[in-house]
C-alpha cells in the first residue's frame, strides 16, 4: 500500500518554464520592484493616493502582525489594532513638541516597538490557558479598555485631539543638502518608500520565521498542544513569544502610522472596527499565508480606502445623484459589498484567496483521521 | 539502578482515579510491556510520566531524578519521548517538518538532519513522503512518522501508547520488528499495547495493569504463559 505514490503527493508545483513560472515563484521581488519603480513613473503617488498606498503598506504590516497569533499559532486576537495604537502613542510622546523628549524617529521607534513587545507579554503571560472563544474575549475587552484609557487620559494622551504634530522621521537632519523632515512633510513618496522597506523587511523576517524552529514551534502548538509538549515544546514560551512578536511588528506599524499622519488622531483610529477589519483582510487572503495577508489587505483597505472614496467622487463628477441619496452613494453599499464578498469566499474558499500551503491539505482533503 | 522507577503512583481525572497505587521498574534498554483491558489506566500511566496527567500521590524517577511536578516539555527534554495514542503528528506540517519538530531539543541541525536520514533508513515509505502533509499518509505511514519523530530526539526512554491500534497486521509486524530493534540501540521502551500476545513476546518483562492496579508482573514469555494472561488478553482457555 505504501509505494502508490501519485494521487495523493501535495508537493510544491514543479518550477514551471517562461515568463509566467518566474513571476508565480518570485512574485516577492516582482512585486516589490513594481512598487518600487512606481512612483517614478505614476505622478499621481505624489499626492493623496500616495498617501493612502503608504497607507496600504502600513495595514500590510499591520495584518502581518495578526497573522503569527492567528494563522500561525492559532490564538484569535481581536484587539490588534489596540497595539497599533500604543505603538502610535509611544512614538508620538517621544517625540511630539508637548513632552520633554523629543528624541529622532529611529530612536523612538525602537523604544515604541519594544514598549508593545513588552505590553502583549504582559497581556499574554496571565491569558496563556485561554483558548478559542475566551481569548478573543481578553484580547476584545483589551482593545476596548487601551481605547477608553487612551481617551480618557487627557493629560498624556491629548484624549479626542490625539497627540500632535509628530515630526516627520528625519526633522533636523540635513543629508548632503537635503532637509529630509521637510522632504517627508512635503512629498509623500518619502513616506511611501519608508513603508515599503518597512513591509519589505517584515515580510523576509516571517518568511525566515515559518521556516525557523520556532516558526515550526507556533504551528505545532496549533496543531497539537499535546503533542508539541512531547517533543520538548514549552507551549507557554512558544505563546508568549507569539504575543511578543506579533505586538511589536503591530507597534512598528502603529509608529509609521502616526508619523506618516504626523498625528495620534483621536482613539477610535484604534477601535475593535480596526481590529475586525485587519483580521477579516487575514482570513479572507488565507490564515497563516504571508502573500494572501498582503492581498487581503489590499482587497480589504483598498476597496475601503482608496477603491470608495475614489467610486463615491466619480458618481459626484457624473452627476448621478445630485440630491446626495445615500443609496446611490458608493459609500452607502460599502459595508454591503464587504459583508457579500466574505460571504462568498467563505463559501467557495475558505481557506482564503491564498492558502497557505499547510492550511490548504486540510479543507481540501475533507479533514484528516486525527 | 533503574532508567524508570514509579512508586506507589496514584493520578486521575476529576473525581475518577485512573491509578492507585502503581509501581513499575525500567532498566536500561528494556522493553517493558504494560497490557490491560481498556480503562485500565494503561495511557494514564503513560501520561502521568510524561507529565501530562499530574501525579497525586507517589514518585517517578527518571536517571534516578524525581520528575514528578516537571511541565511536559521539561521531562521530554531529560530524555523521555512520548509517542502518544492515536499518533497525533501533525496533520497540516510536512513530514520533513514533523520530523524537524521531534529534534526539537535538538540545537545542531545537522545531527537532527542526520538522524532523520536514519529515521528514513528505518521506514523508506517517509523518505519518499517529505514534502507531503502528514494528515495525508495513511494509518500506519502516521504511525511510522509518530515512531520516527519521537526517535530523532534521540530519548533514552520511549513511551509507545498502543503503537499497532487501527493497523494491518503487517504494518503491526514492521513497526514491532522496529520496536524490538531499539533496544539494541540501548533505548528503553515502555510498550503499552492491547495486543498483547506480540507486545509479550517483544518484551524483556511485563505488567498486567486492571483498574489501576498491577496486578501481575514477569518476564514477558512466562507471562505470556500465564494461564489468566491467556484467559484474560490472548483470548484462549
Amino acid at each position: 500500500m505504501a509505494t502508490n505514490q501519485a494521487p495523493r503527493t501535495s508537493s510544491p508545483p514543479a518550477p514551471s518554464a517562461g515568463l509566467w513560472g518566474f513571476l508565480a515563484q518570485r512574485w516577492e521581488l516582482v512585486t516589490l520592484a513594481v512598487l518600487a519603480i512606481a512612483p517614478l513613473v505614476i505622478p499621481a503617488l505624489g499626492g493623496a493616493l500616495g498617501g493612502q498606498v503608504t497607507n496600504l503598506f502600513i495595514y500590510c504590516i499591520l495584518a502581518l502582525a495578526l497573522n503569527v497569533m492567528v494563522g500561525y499559532t492559532g490564538l484569535v486576537h481581536l484587539g490588534i489594532a489596540s497595539f497599533f495604537g500604543i505603538g502610535a502613542y509611544c512614538l508620538a510622546i517621544l517625540t511630539v513638541p508637548m513632552y520633554p523628549f523629543q528624541i529622532g524617529f529611529l530612536a523612538a521607534a525602537v523604544i515604541a516597538v519594544l514598549v508593545t513587545a513588552g505590553t502583549g507579554l504582559a497581556l499574554g503571560a496571565p491569558t496563556l490557558r485561554l483558548r478559542g472563544d475566551y481569548l478573543a474575549i481578553v484580547t476584545l475587552g483589551f482593545g476596548e479598555v487601551v481605547k477608553v484609557t487612551l481617551r480618557n487620559l487627557e493629560q498624556i494622551t491629548g484624549g479626542m485631539k490625539g497627540l500632535n504634530p509628530v515630526p516627520p522621521p528625519g526633522a533636523g537632519v540635513t543629508l548632503s543638502g537635503i532637509d529630509l523632515g521637510k522632504e517627508f512633510a512635503i512629498d509623500p513618496r518619502w513616506f511611501y518608500y519608508l513603508a515599503l522597506l518597512a513591509l519589505a523587511a517584515v515580510v523576509v523576517g516571517m518568511r525566515r520565521l515559518e521556516n525557523s524552529r520556532l516558526g515550526r514551534a507556533l504551528v505545532a502548538v496549533r496543531e497539537d498542544e499535546l503533542a508539541a509538549q512531547a517533543m520538548g515544546i514549552s507551549a507557554t514560551k512558544v505563546k508568549l513569544a507569539a504575543f511578543a512578536m506579533s505586538s511589536a511588528v503591530a507597534g512598528l506599524a502603529g509608529c509609521l502610522y502616526a508619523a506618516s499622519l504626523s498625528t495620534t488622531a483621536d482613539p477610535n483610529a484604534y477601535d475593535f472596527n480596526r481590529s475586525i477589519m485587519v483580521l477579516c483582510a487575514v482570513i479572507l487572503g488565507g490564515l497563516g499565508s504571508i502573500p494572501g495577508t498582503l492581498l487581503g489587505v489590499a482587497i480589504l483597505v483598498g476597496f475601503d480606502t482608496v477603491l470608495a472614496p475614489w467610486a463615491d467622487s466619480w458618481i459626484q463628477q457624473m452627476n448621478i445623484n445630485p440630491k446626495g441619496l445615500s443609496y446611490l452613494s458608493f459609500s452607502g453599499w460599502r459595508l454591503a459589498i464587504f459583508g457579500v464578498a466574505l460571504v462568498l469566499v467563505m463559501r467557495y474558499r475558505p481557506e482564503g484567496l491564498i492558502p497557505s500551503r499547510r492550511l490548504a491539505a486540510e479543507l481540501h482533503e475533507g479533514g484528516t483521521g486525527s | 539502578m533503574p532508567i524508570l522507577e514509579v512508586k506507589e503512583l496514584e493520578a486521575g481525572y476529576g473525581p475518577i482515579r485512573a491509578l492507585e497505587g502503581v509501581s513499575i521498574e525500567v532498566a536500561e534498554g528494556e522493553a517493558v510491556a504494560i497490557i490491560g483491558a481498556n480503562g485500565a489506566g494503561k495511557t494514564t500511566l503513560l501520561m502521568a510520566i510524561s507529565g501530562v496527567v499530574p501525579a497525586r500521590r507517589g514518585a517517578i524517577s527518571f536517571e534516578g531524578r524525581p520528575i514528578v511536578g516537571l511541565p511536559t516539555h521539561a521531562i521530554a527534554k531529560l530524555g523521555i519521548g512520548h509517542a502518544p495514542e492515536g499518533r497525533r503528528i501533525f496533520p497540516r506540517l510536512s513530514v520533513r517538518e514533523n520530523l524537524q519538530l521531534g529534534g526539537f531539543t535538538q540545537t545542531d541541525r545537522a545531527t537532527v538532519a542526520r538522524d532523520i536520514e536514519e529515521a528514513c533508513a528505518l521506514f523508506p515509505v517517509l523518505g519518499t513522503r517529505m514534502s507531503q502533509m502528514g494528515g495525508t499518509l495513511s494509518g500506519g505511514e502516521q504511525q511510522m512518522l509518530a515512531l520516527a519523530r519521537a526517535l530523532i530526539g534521540r530519548p533514552k526512554l520511549l513511551l509507545l501508547d498502543e503503537p499497532s491500534l487501527g493497523l494491518a497486521p503487517l504494518i503491526v509486524q514492521k513497526i514491532f520488528e522496529v520496536i524490538a530493534s531499539l533496544a539494541k540501540r540501548g533505548i528503553a521502551v515502555v510498550l503499552v499495547e492491547q495486543n498483547a500476545r506480540a507486545a509479550l513476546k517483544l518484551a524483556d518483562r511485563g505488567y498486567v495493569l486492571e483498574t489501576g492496579r498491577i496486578t501481575l508482573s514477569g518476564p514477558g514469555k512466562e507471562l505470556a504463559g500465564d494461564r489468566r494472561v491467556r484467559e484474560a488478553y490472548l483470548g484462549e482457555g
